[in-house]
């Protein structure tokens, strides 16, 4: 191998990108077909982004570009011509795709930018570029921790993803994750909830947003602060491939993974094999042995004795990432004594805004009770009464229902349990 | 000689009056039926043939021509069997009847018995608009051919009896029950037994044996209230057919005209003997792997299917999400229109399908989503995919998408009494009176747009409350107007003239799984 990932990182760290070449990368990008390794043989013989799409878009555009990526002792690895005519297409609708990133409001970081985030440099195959919608800063925030985990995960996996959004935020540490369903939401959602900023990596373009479900969520985050992160072209489409090599961004971003629920063949354990191959901390969420959603943590916590930690508390955890002592307090304190920049109203605080059913069927919901009926028997309501109130608190964004089963979101979601009043105790039907 | 005599035939739920000439010539003994006959008609020689001779009279050996006209039309079934029987006694002299129009209609067994036929009421109602005096019917439909007004029912359990019956001066016939007998036959008139499916108030399970399930029990009152689909989604085992199974005992007494019109369909559906107008809303259930011809109708005699035999009533749908897809898609046209068309090479023939739609689904292939986390063992977007098999049309038909948890034990064990039927059943009466008292005079699912807005009387602030749910949920045009439905319908059950926004709340319930979910969280 003559252009091994050696010698292109090196030839990626020597660039020295102009207005013209972020351009450029931005619509070489664009290009299916053209992997990272053709890409930086391009640049190694043709020197920059630009000067490709000028070979690209002069007499003789393919053939230059062809023989520009030959490698002679290796033809199979040589340019295609298919790849070489989308190069000279990229190249002439070159407007068209910078029009479009525009319009997208996406910002571009190609590599070698002061922006571009340190962390993600340091990684073995760093993105050329990135497309990042919101707030590009949150990526070089001072603590960034990644907290995945299954698509599929238990009423309590959510919980402690959100609560875990919720501590980290608290004390001050940007949340990572990759906006997918489960864990990866419930996270980004408890951060949300307390205002602060989170950034999710996704597998495909910003156009083609997967899960199509979350686009409320992605709008949330990046209203919060926060930012939605993608190393491909708006039009890229979600694939098998692009959401594993995805995973090595959310690691590489993160001081620290935090692994909550993953089952033994869970992607999230791709995240923490990276982490730990990047020099990041990575943490698991223990389980019961026999939870099938635990099964991958407990899996990666035997398989990696002494790297991979436990998360024993959110306290803990906050002092186990080597977040200031200070954090660990933010992290602890009570939403009545908000140290946030943001002041918090408290669940009760919530329910006194709302009319007395919505107080009463609250009340029920943060006992514990989950289906009307628990919540009829405990408020004494009628059902039409109870439905009415469930529809407001769930527009309000404190529950979330579906199948017939009601559920705690955003900052409810996140509470600690043990500050439930009676948190133990199910809502226990009137006599 | 030839013997002419009246019977009829029936296409999809109409009766046709047909005539049935027999000639009785010399020369070589046979038997020839033409004008159009199916199988069934062809057949009736040889049941024609030993009915004659096993009942006393002589199949004569002479040369039997019968024609049945128009010839232009296809007879069906069995009903013609005993005006050809009798017209072969006339057209051989071995009777006279007296003078005067007469009709006959019955099938024949081999020992001269006359059986009922499916059909009976449309048929006697050809004749009876024909001006028709007389119908010799077999004795035991004599009950439902007594429906007709302005008809003479002679009922014949025989041939020897049918002879009688038309060569008798008069009959002192028993009184023909008036309209206004008609009207007040109550619920239960009809008895309908070895239909499939079919389930009776008698045998329906009382609400009062379901319990807990608060939301869904809600749900299916305001659906049956208000005339509204619903879809109940749960995980096997939650009670979703048991529910849905408790509608025929409550569903309020049909309409005069409604009445008739199920009382034709269970007639020509052969549901067993009718004793009087049918008042008992339907409530029709056929199984998931039921054939398309099975739910629009079809077959050689255009019997009606089962969404026809569900008109003015409920038509429930089991497992939804395996009913094939041709079987869906059919329904779109009746439930766009409240009529199934089936088109044949000779002309289509339209029948009225006016159901209400109740399905039960599970939410995944396993069953399990949405229940305690882990239950499901489907990969993600699995259970998406299973509830998208249900296609838009029909969709933008459910109004009521009522999901069914498993019911805890404590809650099994500990719960209140549930109501009974009967209870909710006079709620459900009382709504739906108040909504044909409206202008519109329909249900609140199947009245339009512009007298909903009407009927609806929202203040300026319920108006904005609308339109931030509508927002909040992003609903569509159709969406928001199927929430202000279901709104009305649940004003009408709390006898509140205008809808409020306590009733707009409680209907966005039941929205149609969002595209996007409202929260962040939803999945």
């Amino acid at each position: 191998m003559g252009t091994g990932p050696e010698a292109s990182a090196e030839a990626r760290f020597a660039l020295q990108l102009g207005s013209e070449d972020h351009d450029a990368l931005a619509v070489l990008v664009s290009v299916q077909g053209l992997g990272p390794m053709t890409l930086d043989r391009l640049l190694g013989r043709i020197g920059s982004p630009a000067a490709i799409l000028s070979v690209a878009n002069g007499p003789n555009g393919i053939g230059g570009l062809m023989s520009a990526s030959e490698v002679p002792e290796a033809p199979w690895r040589s340019m295609g011509e298919p790849v070489a005519e989308a190069i000279v297409e990229a190249g002439r609708r070159r407007r068209q795709i910078l029009d479009g990133i525009a319009r997208l409001e996406l910002r571009v970081l190609a590599i070698g930018d002061p922006d571009y985030p340190a962390r993600l440099m340091a990684i073995e195959i760093p993105p050329v570029i990135l497309f990042v919608r919101g707030n590009a800063q949150v990526l070089s925030a001072d603590h960034s921790v990644a907290v995945v985990g299954t698509r599929r995960p238990t009423e309590a996996g959510r919980r402690m993803a959100a609560r875990i959004g919720v501590g980290l935020a608290r004390a001050g540490a940007v949340v990572v994750s990759g906006l997918a369903v489960g864990i990866d939401g419930a996270a980004h959602a408890g951060v949300i909830s307390e205002r602060a900023p989170t950034v999710a990596f996704i597998g495909s373009g910003h156009n083609r947003l997967f899960p199509a479900v979350h686009d409320r969520l992605a709008d949330e985050i990046v209203a919060a602060g926060g930012a939605i992160v993608s190393e491909y072209s708006p039009d890229t489409e979600p694939t098998k491939g692009t959401f594993p090599r995805r995973n090595r961004l959310i690691s590489g971003s993160s001081d620290a993974v935090i692994i909550v629920e993953a089952g033994a063949k869970s992607g999230a354990l791709l995240t923490g094999s990276w982490a730990l191959e990047q020099g990041r901390d990575c943490f698991v969420v223990p389980g019961s042995i026999d939870a099938p959603m635990s099964a991958g943590c407990l899996g990666f916590l035997r398989d990696w004795p002494g790297l991979v930690r436990v998360v024993s508390g959110i306290p803990q955890l906050v002092e186990d990432l080597g977040l200031p002592p200070a954090a660990v307090q933010r992290a602890m304190a009570r939403p009545t004594k908000p140290t946030s920049s943001v002041r918090l109203p408290t669940p009760e605080a919530v329910l006194s805004g709302g009319g007395p059913d919505d107080r009463e069927v609250g009340r029920a919901l943060l006992n514990g009770a989950e289906i009307v009926d628990e919540i009829v028997a405990s408020t004494g309501l009628t059902v039409g009464a109870t439905l009415g109130a469930l529809t407001r608190l769930e527009a309000a964004g404190h529950i979330s229902g579906s199948h017939g089963r009601y559920r705690l979101e955003g900052s409810w979601a996140g509470r600690e349990p043990r500050r439930l009043p009676r948190a133990q105790q199910r809502a226990t039907p009137a006599a | 000689m030839l013997a002419t005599l009246l019977s009829a035939t029936l296409i999809a739920l109409d009766g046709r009056v047909i005539r049935v000439e027999v000639d009785v010539a010399p020369g070589l003994p046979g038997f020839t039926i033409v004008g159009l006959a199916d199988v069934g008609i062809r057949e009736a020689r040889e049941r024609v043939r030993g009915a004659l001779r096993n009942a006393g009279f002589v199949h004569p050996p002479r040369r039997i021509t019968v024609n049945l006209a128009p010839a232009d039309l296809p007879k069906t079934g069995t009903a013609a069997d005993l005006a050809i029987a009798i017209g072969i006694l006339i057209g051989s002299e071995q009777f006279t009847p007296r003078a005067g129009r007469a009709a006959l209609i019955g099938e024949l067994s081999l020992g001269g018995e006359v059986r009922s036929v499916p059909g009976l009421l449309p048929m006697v109602l050809a004749l009876a608009r024909r001006g028709v005096a007389r119908v010799v019917v077999p004795a035991d439909g004599a009950a439902e051919a007594r429906l007709v007004e302005g008809v003479e029912i002679l009922p014949a359990a025989s041939i020897p009896e049918a002879v009688d019956a038309l060569r008798a001066r008069r009959r002192s016939s028993p009184r023909q029950p008036d309209r206004v007998e008609l009207a007040t036959a109550g619920v239960g008139d009809a008895v309908s037994p070895g239909a499939v499916a079919l389930a009776n108030a008698a045998d329906a399970p009382d609400l009062a044996d379901v319990r807990g399930h608060a939301e869904a029990r809600r749900a299916l009152e305001v659906a049956l209230a208000g005339g509204h689909g619903l879809l109940l989604m749960g995980p096997p085992g939650t009670g979703k057919t048991l529910l849905a199974r408790t509608i025929a005992g409550l569903q309020p007494a049909l309409e005069d005209d409604e009445a008739l019109t199920a009382t034709i369909v269970a007639s020509v559906s052969g549901e067993g003997p009718i004793v009087g107008l049918v008042r008992r809303a339907p409530y029709r259930a056929p199984h998931h792997t039921s054939s398309y011809a099975a739910m629009v109708g079809g077959g050689p005699a255009l019997a009606p299917g089962e969404v026809t035999r569900a008109d003015h009533g409920v038509l429930f749908l089991d497992e939804l999400a395996e009913f094939s897809r041709d079987v869906l898609e059919a329904l779109r046209q009746p439930l766009e229109d409240g009529r199934v068309t089936i088109a044949r090479a000779r002309g289509a023939v339209t029948l009225p399908a006016r159901f209400q739609l109740v399905a039960a689904m599970n939410p995944c292939p396993c069953g399990h989503a949405g229940g305690e986390g882990g239950a499901c063992v489907c990969h993600p977007g699995v259970p998406e995919k299973y509830v998208g098999r249900i296609s838009g049309p029909l969709r933008d038909r459910i109004d009521l998408w009522v999901g069914m948890p498993r019911i805890p034990a404590r809650v099994m064990l500990t719960g209140p009494e549930p109501e009974a039927s009967a209870a909710v059943a006079a709620r459900i009466t009382a709504a739906r009176a108040r909504q044909l008292a409206r202008p519109g005079r329909a249900l609140n699912a199947r009245i339009s747009g512009r007298m909903l807005r009407a009927a609806a009387r929202l203040s300026p602030s319920d108006q904005a409350r609308l339109a931030s749910l509508s927002e909040a949920e992003r609903l569509s045009g159709r969406g928001t107007e199927r929430l202000l439905r279901v709104a009305r319908t649940i004003a009408d059950l709390a006898e509140a003239d205008a809808v409020r926004a306590p009733h707009l709340d409680e209907a966005a319930r039941w929205r149609a799984p969002a595209a996007r979910p409202l929260n962040a969280l939803a999945l």
